[in-house]
């Protein structure tokens, strides 16, 4: 079963508890929801417009060959810069990487790509600008590059 | 609300606007690009709108003073005890939590905690199989065991910078408040001066009426 329907089973059950609880405080809830929707959908489609203008200009062909051919530490800096803009779904990340292994790039190279496609994406920029402010997004994102390239160099290491 | 329909409806204009320029370079990519935008949505909508029900639930079931007692300050370093490793058994993708992340905040989480929560969330234990799968077992199982180190450090030196960044911009602005205030006051004697010459004549004219 998708995860989503996990999910979304969960958030009615804790949604019907909360109505036996108290009816008032579940409709103030009800309330605070329709207007975080009414926030956060539309920038949500935003969102998926710029993912998909980035899918569609770069190809992962491209992508593969770029870091399948660079190792150590220019090939780690490579990995995380393609890894932050090149936008990969979540679920797609594990069987990209293992086409890039194939390719043959290194784990520490493997390492900061994911790290970075997980963690940051220049696509979803926007929306923690919006949601979290500038200041926590530039330090967030400065931060996340800096110890992923740390650890990535501890992987070279050790394997 | 007005403002949120308002920011809603212009969110929603540059995204089709972008994808009709898109369109008017290649038909071919634009309807491609509908095609993810439609996937996207279908894959993560149900986790979306599940996130955006956690987050009503929260914001009235909880005060700030309840979170921040476990999430806040106060509660030291245990505060990313929590925040390091819940997360990783979540699912999903990251741009599905900033919201949340946002409100709690708001609420009285600190800048430590939303960063942890945020990096912990990329173990993606869920996924576990499939990195095993492409990645071998060695691999999966050292990048796992490194998220939570990388979730402590990246908590615990965001919350240090955040806050003196925050700090310095306080100050600032109480130096700006001074000034303001100092501009303010000549002002107001002049203003206030006028005002009594201004008093002083009319009650001399209602004298001599």
């Amino acid at each position: 079963m998708d995860i989503g329907n996990y999910y979304i089973i969960v958030a009615l059950i804790l949604l019907f508890i909360s109505y036996i609880k108290d009816k008032k405080k579940t409709l103030k809830a009800l309330n605070s929801i329709l207007k975080i929707s009414l926030n956060v959908l539309p920038v949500i489609f935003f969102i998926f417009v710029v993912m998909g203008l980035i899918t569609v200009f770069v190809s992962k062909e491209t992508i593969a060959n770029l870091l399948g051919s660079r190792r150590g530490i220019v090939g780690i800096l490579l990995g995380e810069l393609v890894g932050a803009v090149a936008l990969i779904q979540p679920s797609a990340v594990y069987p990209f990487s293992g086409t890039l292994l194939n390719k043959g790039a290194s784990y520490a190279v493997l390492y900061a790509f994911i790290g970075t496609a997980i963690l940051i994406g220049v696509s979803t920029l926007p929306a923690e600008i919006k949601f979290l402010g500038k200041r926590f997004t530039l330090i967030r994102n400065l931060l996340t590059i800096l110890i992923i390239f740390v650890f990535s160099l501890f992987i070279h290491l050790i394997m | 609300m007005k403002k949120l329909i308002k920011e809603a409806i212009i969110y929603i204009l540059i995204g089709l606007a972008i994808w009709g320029i898109v369109f008017l370079i290649s038909d071919s990519k634009g309807i491609e690009i509908g095609k993810i935008v439609y996937n996207t949505f279908a894959q993560t909508i149900k986790i979306i709108l599940s996130v955006i029900v956690f987050i009503g639930l929260i914001t009235v079931w909880f005060t700030p003073e309840q979170i921040a007692k476990y999430f806040g300050k106060e509660a030291h370093w245990k505060r990313f005890l929590i925040a390091s490793t819940v997360p990783m058994f979540l699912g999903g993708s990251l741009f599905t939590i900033f919201p949340l992340i946002g409100t709690l905040i708001d609420n009285g989480v600190s800048y430590g905690v939303a960063i942890a929560f945020i990096t912990a969330w990329s173990a993606k234990i869920p996924m576990i199989p499939l990195e095993i799968h492409f990645l071998g077992l060695k691999f999966t199982i050292i990048r796992t065991l490194l998220v939570i180190p990388t979730a402590f450090i990246l908590g615990y030196l965001g919350e240090i910078i955040l806050e003196k960044m925050e700090k310095k911009k306080i100050a600032l602005k109480l130096k700006e408040f001074v000034k303001e205030e100092l501009v303010l006051d000549e002002d107001v004697v002049q203003v206030l001066e006028k005002e009594d010459n201004g008093n002083n004549n009319n009650n001399d004219k209602k004298n001599d009426k």
